[in-house]
């Protein structure tokens, strides 16, 4: 299980790296997904699947793994709303500056907030977790369909297909965090012998292998799309 | 074409487009001017003779039409504002310019016959025969001479040079002898001298000079609003052609978007009245490759605007 752990880091090492390259060499509009999806690296990843990194047991660590997954979502959902408006509109504003900025503004008024209050016991965690996977769940589901409306405004650019392997993203992203909340809910953690909570378990696992993959993939694509 | 012999000249070739008319000819009515003036125009010629500062006669005459008195004035106006004229003044005496009105708006008998062809002297006995008043006027492609006649009696002698009437009939014989030449048989019917009134005092000539000049006016800014008319619509036309080669280009590398975005860019351009040049497309293509960015990579956006480059450069120089 370490090893499959570690070859999850690898794979979101690689996928936020390029995500977080590719927002760099890009129009703006692209930063809030870039960023968005680099956060998922720094939010969880790291502190899920490298537990043995010094202080990843802290609990401020842990609950901050989980209220970044949180910031990550909405500013790429943010960032997929402003790429429709745009296909839309025609119309796109702000700078690259601003948006990391923003974001880096937001996590740090989050760790804030973190550290003003008491430490967060695991119940605190376990419903921070589950308002991160909460929406996570739906707002993929809304970015899929975000993204359909997208495609089709744009369907015949170069860049077209791109939109089409992000809905496989959110789909994987869709089982990895519904999976999890599935389980917090019905706290299966506790009832592992069910196997609601096996499917559960290897759908978490399974989707978190493929976000990873599709989510490195997609965005190497972009890039090969927008060269 | 009216010939008259050119007399003593006072102003030869002048364009009257550029003469205040009335004002001249005040001066010529202050001056006790008598001689006449010709005016040369495309559409036609206009004479105004003077008889001791009285404008006593005015014709214009086209191919199609003979205007007299204040429609020869308000037309010979029309005309020399045009701008394209030619004006000559030449100085007669008193009986002389009598005649030269009597020659003007006499009866033709007979026109450009060949003096070859015809007896002449059979033609001044039926003159004087038929005790005739009018004018015989002998020209070639070089000279014209005129005889007056008066109850079938010659008056004289006038050809082009001479200020008044001569006896001797050397010039205008000789003018008669030339190759090619011509003679027209021109007759007046009674006493047209004491009918004749000045016509500066019966006209308001300056009222005839400012209503053509408002008519020029008038019509110069309408020739103005069409050329204007023309002009939009040139620049329309050119507008709608780049425009449409912009969005044929553009929907080849970025598809439908590719056409909005050139839609409205294109409709952002601020052209201030000037028309479109590649200094204000520049903009455009700056605006749109932005825009572009969102949906196709930079080679494939370079590739579109060295294409929209070439052919809207080529369009413009074109038209």
């Amino acid at each position: 299980m370490e090893q499959f752990q570690l070859a999850l880091a690898v794979f979101w090492l690689l996928a936020g790296g390029v995500a977080f390259y590719f927002s760099i060499g890009n129009a703006r509009v692209w930063t809030s997904i870039a960023v968005g999806f680099f956060l998922i690296l720094l939010g969880e990843i790291i502190p899920g699947a490298l537990p043995f990194l010094p202080g990843m047991d802290d609990p401020y660590i842990l609950t901050m793994g989980h209220i970044i997954g949180t910031i990550a979502i909405l500013v790429m959902s943010h960032g997929f709303q402003e790429y429709y408006v745009f296909t839309r509109t025609l119309d796109f504003e702000g700078n690259k500056l601003l948006v990391y900025l923003s974001v880096a503004g937001v996590v740090a008024a989050s760790l804030v907030f973190l550290l003003i209050n008491p430490e967060p016991t695991p119940e605190v965690r376990r419903v921070v977790r589950i308002v991160e996977n909460t929406n996570w769940v739906f707002l993929s589901l809304i970015n899929i369909d975000l993204i359909r409306k997208i495609y089709l405004n744009i369907r015949d650019t170069p860049i077209s297909k791109g939109f089409l392997a992000f809905m496989a993203v959110f789909a994987c992203i869709f089982l990895w965090k519904g999976s999890q909340l599935y389980i917090d809910v019905y706290g299966l953690a506790n009832k592992k012998e069910l196997i609601n909570y096996t499917i559960s378990y290897y759908t978490n696992l399974g989707g978190n292998l493929l976000a990873s993959i599709s989510v490195g993939a997609t965005f190497i694509y972009l890039a090969k799309l927008l060269r | 074409m009216i010939l008259l012999p050119r007399g003593n000249p006072v102003k030869e070739n002048v364009n009257p487009g550029k003469v205040n008319l009335p004002e001249a000819l005040d001066k010529l009515r202050q001056g006790k001017f008598t001689g006449y003036l010709r005016f040369d125009f495309s559409e036609g010629t206009g004479i105004f003779i003077f008889q001791a500062g009285r404008l006593i006669s005015a014709l214009f005459e086209t191919g199609r039409e003979n205007l007299i008195a204040y429609d020869a004035i308000a037309r010979t106006f029309h005309e020399a504002l045009k701008g394209d004229g030619r004006l000559d003044i030449y100085r007669l005496s008193p009986e002389l310019a009598y005649s030269i009105h009597a020659l003007l708006h006499g009866e033709m008998l007979h026109r450009g016959q060949d003096l070859q062809l015809i007896d002449i002297r059979s033609l001044l006995t039926r003159m004087r025969d038929e005790q005739r008043s009018g004018c015989l006027r002998i020209y070639s492609s070089a000279h014209i001479a005129l005889i007056f006649y008066r109850d079938g009696k010659p008056l004289g002698f006038f050809h082009d040079g001479s200020t008044d009437i001569e006896t001797t009939a050397d010039t205008s014989m000789s003018v008669a002898r030339e190759p090619g030449a011509k003679v027209d048989v021109l007759i007046t019917r009674g006493d047209v001298e004491k009918s004749l009134a000045d016509l500066m005092e019966t006209a308001n000539i300056a009222g005839l000079w400012n209503k053509e000049v408002g008519e020029r006016q008038r019509q110069r800014e309408e020739q103005e609003n069409a050329a204007s008319r023309t002009l939009e619509m040139r620049e329309g036309e050119r507008r709608q052609k780049t425009l449409a080669l912009l969005q044929k280009t553009a929907q080849q590398h970025l598809g439908k978007i590719g056409v909005s975005l050139v839609e409205k860019e294109f409709d952002r351009l601020k052209l201030n009245g000037l028309p479109l040049g590649e200094a204000q497309l520049n903009g455009l293509y700056d605006n749109l490759a932005k825009a572009a960015k969102l949906v196709a990579g930079p080679s494939k956006i370079e590739q579109m605007l060295d294409e929209m480059k070439k052919g809207a450069r080529a369009l413009l120089k074109g038209s």
